[in-house]
């Protein structure tokens, strides 16, 4: 009978153990990556030694689609960008064209927007809180998300019509206004969403297997995120304090008191712990659009810009012949090129729009928050296990809409 | 809002500007192609300027930007572009690359624009530069076909590889169809290398998806 090998050699058990260079492909139809990224992964055993992600799977041609679409037609193509958090985008791309024309919405609209656009912010941070939660094994996380976010996209569904393709916004104003009893249902909803969201902040925040699956994995500095090009929860969790809204106040963020929460590690913890403090500080938001809310019009009453009221289209000729003129030619936008950008869910969110003067948009190249994060992927995840591949890609909340276009 | 810093490169390069202007608020500066780096390590790493977040790249081409006055919306045919690009002169430069540049801690943005002639559209890669600059250089070869000297890995970022044409120039047609893609040979995991149901004749480490990962020979 030989002896084992450990008994001759006790080195024997300590020695490496020879082996080569693995190649796997992760996606793009893969639960994991949400939407369709591929990831070719080189992986030294459990390490990965290389990550090549390979996005433009679900890309639908938006600039090419945008360039031969009236101003108004893109409207729907931006609800697609991101899917999570719609009136986000709307506003985004609406601002744009606001800015080439030169022209403010009223009040009430600006008000509206920007309730509509935090109320889409938060449920664009439950769905990435319950992204990480689910992938790491913690289902109910996932399902306490899921109802917050249902009761929140039913209140988006009384006020735009629809739960996720809403293309809300219109130049000069938005599309419909609160619906009668819609502020008390939401007021009425708010605490169970922030209720659910403290139960998440219970179940994950100090929870062990969570904190070892995220802390100190997936870290970047400040300095270094900067030059890959991140914005948003991802860029804060390093300590950097740029949020477009405190920055550059656009609407009526001016008008509003809110924090915004920064990160000192920069790594997947902080990201995801980000996310739950911004929930919080988006609800202030919502609270004070309601009590600040003037009355007044929801669109301004220029028929250049706006659809003239049905009343007047059916009633006069000025107004079928603005109807007419719209929806036919589309609004004549002034020549001009604007970079315009706003605080998405995930980041800064730039439209560069190009106008030749005719009724559709000449050039327009989304710059989608997720493009250079995602693009940091390989610098984030490189000699980490391949089980922290999961976390990261979550934390960034890359979305396919805005990244592929 | 900061005309200051188009002085700035004014006066640091007064060689390399084209032309400036402002317009809604966003400052525009062009400068040569040959001393695109060297101004975009001036705006990067000088104090004042201090422009360390790109936040984007984007690419313009111009060829329809006077002519196409077909007066825009549902009315005008989608096809009206190439038709007008047959019957029109080309005007240069056709191309320009814009370079929208943050500054974080300054709170000021400016826009740096490059043009680009269609019979030379190679322009410096400021990837060194930027490491954000890797991947919007990509999306801009394949969206144009511009041609980013010094870019380390200059492929398509969204089309495939054989994409044929670039469809973001104006010249293409909205409607315009890809030739199909042949079946691509795949390995057969248990049977070992060979040809696959395409019969495509390439094998799998010739391939877009095989060229650097897989060495066919390590298959059992």
């Amino acid at each position: 009978m030989t002896e084992p090998a450990h008994d001759q050699d006790p080195l024997a058990l300590e020695a490496e153990i020879p082996t080569s260079l693995m190649t796997v492909h992760l996606g793009p139809s893969h639960p994991a990556m949400h939407g369709t990224v591929r990831m070719t992964v080189t992986l030294d055993g459990e390490t990965i030694v290389n990550v090549d992600p390979e996005i433009g799977f679900l890309h639908r041609g938006f600039s090419k689609s945008s360039e031969n679409s009236t101003w108004h037609q893109v409207l729907p193509y931006t609800d697609r960008l991101n899917y999570v958090s719609p009136i986000l985008n709307n506003t985004g791309y609406i601002m744009g064209v606001e800015k080439l024309i030169g022209l403010r919405p009223t009040e009430r609209a600006e008000y509206l927007r920007v309730l509509g656009g935090e109320i889409s912010r938060i449920c664009d941070h439950l769905t990435c809180v319950a992204a990480i939660g689910l992938e790491l094994g913690a289902f109910t996380v996932f399902l306490y998300a899921m109802e917050a976010r249902e009761l929140l996209w039913d209140r988006i569904a009384e006020l735009c019509g629809a739960r996720v393709t809403v293309s809300w916004t219109r130049i000069g104003g938005v599309a419909t206004d609160m619906p009668p009893g819609w502020e008390q249902k939401l007021r009425d909803c708010l605490p169970r969403v922030l209720e659910l969201t403290d139960e998440i902040d219970t179940l994950l925040t100090r929870n062990r297997i969570f904190v070892d699956r995220t802390r100190g994995i997936g870290v970047i500095g400040a300095d270094e995120a900067i030059d890959w090009g991140f914005t948003g929860p991802c860029l804060r969790a390093c300590g950097v304090n740029y949020d477009v809204r405190k920055a550059h106040p656009y609407s009526v963020y001016d008008r509003m008191d809110f924090e915004v929460p920064l990160g000192s590690a920069g790594d997947t913890y902080d990201r995801y712990i980000l996310r739950l403090l911004e929930i919080r500080q988006s609800h202030r938001i919502v609270q004070q659009c309601l009590s600040q809310m003037p009355p007044g019009p929801i669109i301004i009453d220029d028929w250049r810009y706006a659809l003239p009221p049905k009343k007047e289209v059916f009633g006069s000729i000025e107004g079928v012949m603005a109807h007419f003129k719209l929806i036919m030619e589309g609004i004549q936008v002034p020549a001009g090129e604007v970079y315009v950008y706003t605080e998405g869910a995930n980041g800064e969110l730039g439209f560069h729009i190009v106008s030749n003067g005719t009724g559709k948009p000449y050039a327009i190249q989304v710059r989608g928050p997720g493009l250079p994060i995602l693009s940091a992927m390989p610098r984030l995840i490189k000699g980490h296990a391949v089980a922290d591949l999961i976390p990261v890609f979550d934390s960034i909340n890359m979305i396919g809409g805005e990244v592929e276009q | 809002m900061s005309q200051a810093l188009i002085d700035l490169v004014r006066e640091k390069f007064p060689d390399a500007v084209v032309s400036s202007h402002t317009h809604r608020g966003d400052d525009v500066v062009t400068v040569k192609r040959e001393a695109l780096v060297e101004v975009m390590s001036f705006l990067r790493n000088d104090p004042q300027a201090g422009l360390k977040l790109l936040r984007q790249m984007a690419g313009v081409d111009l060829l329809t930007y006077r002519t196409e006055n077909t007066g825009g919306g549902a009315l005008a045919s989608i096809e009206a572009p190439a038709y007008e690009v047959q019957n029109k002169p080309r005007g240069e430069p056709r191309y320009y690359v814009a370079y929208n540049l943050y500054s974080i801690t300054r709170k000021h943005a400016l826009r740096v624009r490059v043009e680009l002639r269609s019979d030379d559209v190679k322009l410096p890669s400021i990837a060194s530069l930027y490491k954000t600059a890797d991947w919007w250089e990509r999306y801009l070869f394949d969206m144009f076909g511009f041609q980013f000297t010094g870019h380390p890995n200059l492929k398509r970022l969204l089309l495939y590889p054989e994409f044929v044409g670039h469809p973001l120039r104006k010249d293409y047609p909205v409607r315009k169809r890809q030739p199909l893609v042949p079946e691509l040979d795949f390995p057969d995991l248990v049977r070992g290398p060979g040809p696959g149901p395409g019969g495509a004749g390439v094998p799998m480490s010739q391939t877009h998806v095989g060229r650097k990962n897989v060495d066919p020979s390590t298959y059992d």
